[in-house]
């Protein structure tokens, strides 16, 4: 048998049992009944997760600063400066002209039937990165809005680049937002050029794919992944990525093909939070626009 | 001042871990400082210890982590409880115990992360999970277990011996 340090808390023993007994009940009732306990960790997590997350921001704050420092004087002051502007501003002409070329097909295409414009529009709260989620095992970032500031789960997460993911969890003062390049994230995309749809989903490698393409769908290497809008947190036509391999087997249902995100997941700093538009007019999915537009002419 | 070091533990671990380790993680894997901690407090203090710095550890580090189901809460919990059990059995404790305890423990709670983040999905993306995180996590973690050891039985006159 191996010598000791003192213990760690010196409690007295009925003290010690109490506190035992609580953390074994406790477990074993997380372990029985993990989703009905959920809800109630959750929400005696809250005001833990808010003491946490002081430190979190100093030390996220501190992580910041020595980065800056270091990229500023020790690599190439200027040249690091100049290249991240350039940077930020080709990922923001880049979702420009995505919004533009979109609202260009989907004018042409539906003008009849969808007020783009309105469909496009999306409000949204700015909220910066400030940590990485605690495990391995999940792609995901720590945001510096939660509930507070009306954050919610299922909300999506964009850059003026392109999408990000979506929160998965919320405390008071931060969130946290899983990532596109996760396994356990899905989001309806559409092939901007051949219009047509598919999932987009994590990898285990932290890639992304596009499944579920229709098998006669002419995709190919460089065609533009957009969101198709038609599932919750994302307006339709924010950009996903470019195609980067078509993987077709003979006998397969589906065409997948890899994508290449647009946002460079490592280097996160800031992102916008998709909130709920005002009215539930605008969530209308696309089956439901058509089948008012049909409407419309015999009610008339 | 134990209770100070059980309270600094709990703020300033999973800090740590969701901040500067992000910048920091050779191959994008960081380790597990709540896994290491709690298998090093239940190897060094006994079970009891052990369990319940792992069960604050692990419900912190779930409120800052995507997993659901509050497996960091129930893993290290058993981590700290395991991990003080086998010391109690081990009739040398060294450094290189440390680290056996720590990524053996390392790869269990992986196993447990791993099939439960890869629910429904191919067997070979879920196997996957071995060489491209599990592994090196496991190395990672005993090598930081390791530092940490030392300077846990040189801070403490009383682990001296070991």
């Amino acid at each position: 048998m191996i010598g000791r340090v003192r213990p760690l808390f010196l409690w007295s023993a009925s003290t010690r049992r109490l506190v035992v007994g609580m953390v074994i009940i406790a477990l074993v009732l997380l372990f029985l009944l993990p989703r009905q306990t959920q809800f109630l960790l959750q929400q005696v997590g809250k005001p833990v997760a808010d003491v946490v997350s002081v430190p979190l921001e100093m030390m996220a704050d501190v992580d910041r600063g020595v980065r800056n420092w270091w990229n500023q004087y020790i690599a190439l002051q200027g040249i690091y400066e100049q290249n991240r502007d350039l940077q930020v501003k080709v990922q923001n002409l880049e979702g420009e002209l995505n919004q533009l070329r979109e609202q260009a097909l989907a004018s042409q295409r539906l003008t009849a039937l969808l007020d783009f414009q309105e469909e496009s529009a999306m409000t949204t709260l700015a909220a910066r990165v400030i940590g990485r989620s605690a495990s391995n095992w999940y792609h995901g970032v720590v945001l510096n809005k939660g509930e507070d500031d009306g954050v919610a789960v299922e909300m999506g997460v964009v850059t003026p680049a392109g999408i990000v993911g979506y929160i998965v969890k919320v405390a008071s003062s931060t969130s946290i937002a899983l990532l596109i390049t996760d396994p356990n994230v899905a989001v309806t995309g559409l092939i901007q050029r051949t219009r047509d749809e598919g999932i987009v989903q994590g990898t285990a490698q932290g890639f992304v794919r596009m499944k579920y393409i229709p098998p006669l769908a002419a995709v190919k290497e460089g065609d533009t992944v957009v969101t198709s809008g038609l599932t919750g947190g994302f307006p339709r036509g924010l950009l996903i990525g470019q195609v980067l391999t078509v993987g077709e087997r003979e006998g397969d249902l589906f065409q997948t093909a890899h994508v290449a995100p647009v946002v460079d997941f490592g280097k996160l700093e800031e992102v916008l939070i998709v909130l709920p538009p005002p009215s539930s007019e605008s969530t209308e999915s696309i089956g439901n626009i058509l089948t008012s537009q049909e409407k419309k002419p015999k009610d008339s | 001042m134990k209770t100070g070091l059980f309270v600094g533990c709990i703020l300033l671990l999973v800090p740590l871990q969701t901040t500067v380790l992000g910048s920091i993680s050779p191959f994008g894997i960081r380790p597990d400082l709540c896994l290491i901690a709690a298998c090093l407090i239940g190897f060094l203090t006994g079970q009891v210890q052990g369990l319940i710095m792992g069960f604050f550890l692990g419900f912190v580090q779930d409120l800052f982590s995507a997993s659901d189901l509050w497996l960091n809460t129930i893993t290290k919990s058993g981590v700290g409880f395991f991990a003080g059990l086998i010391a109690r059995n081990l009739a040398n404790a060294a450094s290189h115990s440390a680290f056996l305890v720590v990524a053996v423990f390392s790869v269990f709670s992986g196993v447990v992360f791993m099939v439960s983040s890869r629910v429904g999905m191919d067997i070979g993306d879920v196997l996957l999970g071995f060489p491209s995180i599990l592994l090196p996590q496991a190395l990672f973690d005993g090598l930081v277990a390791i530092a940490a050891y030392w300077v846990a039985t040189r801070w403490t006159p009383e682990a001296s011996s070991f």
